[in-house]
């Protein structure tokens, strides 16, 4: 523990020799980002163990303003020469860029979060031995492979990760936070000759009591890649269309993008320029939230320091907020809403609100339709909110699940989409940090032959 | 070429990683290597008028590896004391169990990369910023000024220099450099409030004077407002099954995920890949002959030496329609007695390699383009593929940025984005007519494996499909 400590002071003294460096060398505004991060991984394949990784990394970013010109680097060398090389480098290429009036660094931030609070750290994960991590993939995949139906397996894979994050900047922002994360999941394939399916299920969580056990995981590996066997092909139609919760999680994704303040400045959104419009049914409520207990996408301060907030973005229907760091904010004439990551906006915990419905009685609703359970391929269109990918499903007829089909695509508008919602289920998980319960779609188009 | 510019950045005693080498074998292992990566990359962004901004990126580290019969035990560090690379060293050794160490000592013997087809003149990290800055405000010029209609521009430019260093257990030390530039444009078309975005871009494993000599950046820019404008006009593709013709060069994107990836070996020695027991078998259609080339000059794709050092090889995959080879990395061969191929390939240090493709290609067939658009009467014209991807069990999709209606053997209307969707051996059976144009891909390709992300190219002549399943309205 002791240890640990002197560590914690020794990359927040590096960052903020850092920033006094970068003010010598001429920056005005200057924030230095340390992540320090330990990694392990197991993959179980056919009963024994195949791959086996472990691994500690630093990372270093630092982004730079000089009369509001922006230059920014990374480095995974976290020597002083390299870094103050870098440092002085990026001085430079700054007076090579343009001025910006909305660049720079965020104001003081409002409010504190307290990281304890958020319960992103498990000391159980990071106490776990990696004999038991073994185990656990052992236990998943051979579980999977007793199944008579299952022929093949891609291997069951346990992941813990621990994270520090380490963040300092010029205005007198100083944070840091731990974080554990873990994961285990296992992917299958069923059938024979050229008739093969696959499919995969897993769980994630901060803590090692969230995670499922070897058991549930393993059951529904098995169940999503067997019910896929023996597919027919469909006839090119319009339907209604059920997305499970994963289904769900995909299109909440392509959403996102949409929402993001730099596609909308950008205006590579279809969504650009109609804030407070109506622009799905009343029974749709999306919420951007970082401040959520336990959950994968909660942080005490984004990628610039801010504290994250619970953001309402679509309130019964209506466009509340777009999601912004500080630059895209600035540029709309908005506020961040403390979703800056490295790369520039990302989501928090992103979720469509549960609605009522179980996913058996959004079935047993539907007289003829497709209940969509995996997608593959690109085929989305920020611009004008288009979708069309390959997909694999489950026919409905009559409010029962008839046959699996495949070698369909599925196309419409997100839209569209967002104002044909008819059911929103209730079974709401946050497994990933964008999620969203199981919808029924009013229409879309099926191709098959 | 001045030789300092190939000059490996870092300075590690060979003595030390002998040592690390040792124990990584010492509980008994295989085999065991050393990739050992210094990377620096830069990047420029340019949008609403303005240079935005430039980031530049430093990542050094070593991996070890080590196997034992089908196990992998990996370890990295982007700390290069001795004490942690001792340490990384003895946690991958662990996947061998409690075997007994080497009795023989590992004597090196350096060799250098025979293949030239990634060698550069002048690497463009040693050339101004002001010049890079240039290509891209040329690039966002040309396209803005393409039409009225073009609203928005965005302008990316990418290089790195990527040294690296393997050693392994079997005496081999092998140093190479890879430089990379890519410069690529979107841009944002809008009339009477329908909005459409247009992509171009280009590059390789080459120097500044691509941009000057092969594709100019004026070029570049003109052609990703071309395609955005034209999809203004553009028109929903048509649902159902339809005879297609794909273009030379980006439909390439077919047989790399038809094809290519379903002959990765590990994918067959695991039996997961529909072709595992199909070696020698015909699976498609007579016409085609396929291979995959790391040694085209400055391709994406290309390498000298693979990421476990092994030189880089042209592979005959697909002759007139029968398997021919698959695609190894060492760790396939190894556990099939097959010899490696050279297409061992990892994104950085923090991965093992896997068996990966570089430049996929179809070889050029007997018809003119002509003939095989005139042979369609009512079809889908498939223009640019923007990705595509595949299952394990030969179901794959690609994405179609831009396309067109074929009407009595003309292209017509231009068509929006498209799926299409099919199971590879039904397709490849179905392979109809093969070009006699071969072309390759915009050298801006990247593809994902396993988390892991390789620069690729792919390559095809223009194609006829005799029926294919196209998504979008009925």
């Amino acid at each position: 523990m002791k240890r640990q400590n002197k560590k914690n002071n020794n990359f927040r003294l590096l960052a903020e020799e850092l920033i006094d460096f970068g003010g010598h060398k001429g920056a005005d505004e200057i924030e230095v980002t340390i992540y320090d991060g330990r990694e392990f991984e197991v993959q179980a394949r056919q009963g024994q163990v195949e791959n086996l990784i472990q691994a500690d990394s630093k990372y270093c970013s630092v982004r730079i303003f000089k009369d509001k010109r922006t230059a920014s680097f990374s480095t995974s060398d976290l020597s002083r020469p390299a870094l103050h090389s870098l440092i002085e480098k990026a001085v430079k290429r700054a007076s090579q860029t343009q001025a910006d009036e909305f660049s720079g660094l965020p104001e003081d931030p409002k409010y504190k979060v307290e990281e304890l609070s958020l319960k992103l750290f498990d000391p159980a994960l990071t106490e776990l031995k990696p004999k038991e991590k073994i185990k656990l993939a052992a236990e998943t995949e051979k579980i999977g492979l007793a199944d008579r139906r299952i022929t093949n397996s891609f291997g069951a894979r346990l992941v813990t990760n621990e994270l520090k994050t380490f963040l300092v900047n010029s205005n007198g922002f100083s944070g840091n936070y731990l974080q554990t994360y873990s994961s285990l999941s296992l992917g299958l394939q069923a059938g024979q000759g050229n008739q093969l399916v696959e499919d995969y299920w897993f769980s994630a969580a901060r803590h090692f009591k969230d995670l499922a056990s070897p058991k549930e995981i393993a059951r529904k590996a098995i169940n999503r890649t067997v019910r896929q066997l023996h597919p027919r092909q469909l006839k090119t139609q319009k339907v209604p269309v059920i997305f499970e919760p994963m289904m769900t999680s995909w299109l909440l994704s392509f959403l996102f993008h949409c929402l993001s303040g730099q596609a909308v400045y950008q205006k590579t959104s279809f969504l650009a320029g109609r804030l407070g419009e109506k622009i799905g049914n009343k029974n749709l409520t999306i919420i951007d939230n970082g401040l959520l207990p336990g959950k994968l996408g909660s942080r005490p301060f984004d990628a610039e320091g801010v504290p994250p907030q619970k953001t309402t973005v679509i309130e019964a229907g209506y466009l509340k907020h777009f999601l912004c760091n500080t630059y895209a904010g600035r540029k709309l004439g908005l506020s961040s809403t403390g979703n800056a990551d490295g790369n520039g906006i990302g989501p928090n915990n992103f979720y469509l609100k549960r609605g009522t419905y179980s996913p058996d009685e959004i079935i047993s609703s539907t007289r003829k339709g497709l209940l969509l359970t995996r997608t593959i391929g690109q085929g989305l269109n920020p611009v004008t909110g288009d979708i069309s990918r390959g997909a694999f499903g489950l026919w409905i007829q009559d409010g029962r699940i008839a046959f699996p089909v495949s070698e369909i695509t599925i196309a419409g508008n997100l839209g569209e989409i967002l104002n044909s919602i008819e059911m929103i289920g209730s079974d709401l998980n946050f497994y990933s940090p964008v999620c969203g319960p199981t919808i029924k779609v009013a229409e879309m188009t099926v191709a098959g032959s | 070429m001045s030789n300092s510019v190939y000059q490996y950045p870092l300075r590690l005693d060979t003595s030390l990683l002998k040592k690390v080498l040792m124990d990584a074998l010492s509980s008994g292992g295989d085999f065991a290597d050393l990739f050992i990566e210094y990377r620096t990359s830069l990047s420029i962004s340019m949008e609403e008028d303005l240079i935005k901004e430039t980031d530049e990126n430093l990542s050094m580290g070593l991996g070890i590896r080590v196997i034992k019969k089908e196990r992998t035990g990996y370890a990295y560090t982007n700390d290069l004391d001795e004490e942690k690379l001792i340490e990384a060293a003895r946690l991958a050794a662990a996947i061998a169990g409690t075997g007994k160490p080497p009795q023989k000592n590992i004597r090196f013997k350096p060799v250098k990369a025979k293949s030239q087809a990634v060698r550069v003149k002048n690497l463009a990290t040693a050339s101004s910023l002001a010049e890079k800055i240039d290509l891209v405000r040329r690039a966002y010029q040309s396209a803005l000024n393409y039409e009225r209609a073009i609203k928005k521009v965005q302008v990316t430019y990418r290089e790195s220099t990527q040294h690296v260093w393997i050693l392994n257990s079997e005496g081999l030390s092998i140093k190479d450099c890879r430089p990379m530039v890519k410069l690529a444009v979107r841009s944002l078309a809008e009339k009477s409030g329908r909005r459409e975005a247009g992509y171009y871009g280009g590059g390789g494993r080459v120097g500044l004077e691509f941009f000057n000599q092969s594709l100019a950046p004026e070029a570049i820019g003109e052609e990703s407002a071309r395609e955005a404008c034209l999809l203004l006009e553009a028109v929903e593709p048509p649902a159902g099954q339809w005879p297609v013709i794909l273009s030379p060069g980006h439909s390439g994107v077919l047989v790399h995920e038809a094809v290519g990836h379903l002959l990765e070996a590990d994918f067959i020695r695991k039996k997961t890949s529909i072709f595992w027991d199909k070696l020698g078998q015909q699976v498609a259609s007579g016409q085609i002959t396929i291979y995959d080339d790391p040694t085209i000059p400055g391709f994406r794709g290309s390498y000298n030496i693979d990421d476990e050092g092994t030189p880089a090889e042209k592979t005959l995959l697909v002759e007139k329609g029968s398997i021919r080879d698959f695609l190894y990395d060492k760790l396939s061969a190894r556990l099939m007695e097959k010899k490696a191929n050279g297409h061992g390939r990892r994104e950085d240090f923090t991965n093992w390699p896997l068996p990966r493709m570089s430049n996929t290609y179809i070889a050029r067939g007997e018809y003119s383009p002509g003939e095989i658009i005139k042979s369609v009467k009512k079809g889908f014209y498939v223009n640019h593929l923007s990705g595509g991807q595949v299952e394990d069990s030969g179901q794959f999709t690609f994405s179609i940025s831009l396309g067109f209606l074929i009407e009595n053997g003309r292209l017509t209307r231009p068509v929006k984005q498209a799926t299409l969707i099919g199971n590879n051996l039904d397709i490849l059976q179905k392979v109809e007519m093969v070009g006699s144009d071969l072309e390759f891909g915009l050298q801006t390709a990247t593809c994902g494996k396993e988390s892991q992300e390789v620069p690729v190219n792919d390559g095809c002549p223009t194609m006829k499909i005799t029926r294919m399943t196209i998504g979008g309205q009925p």
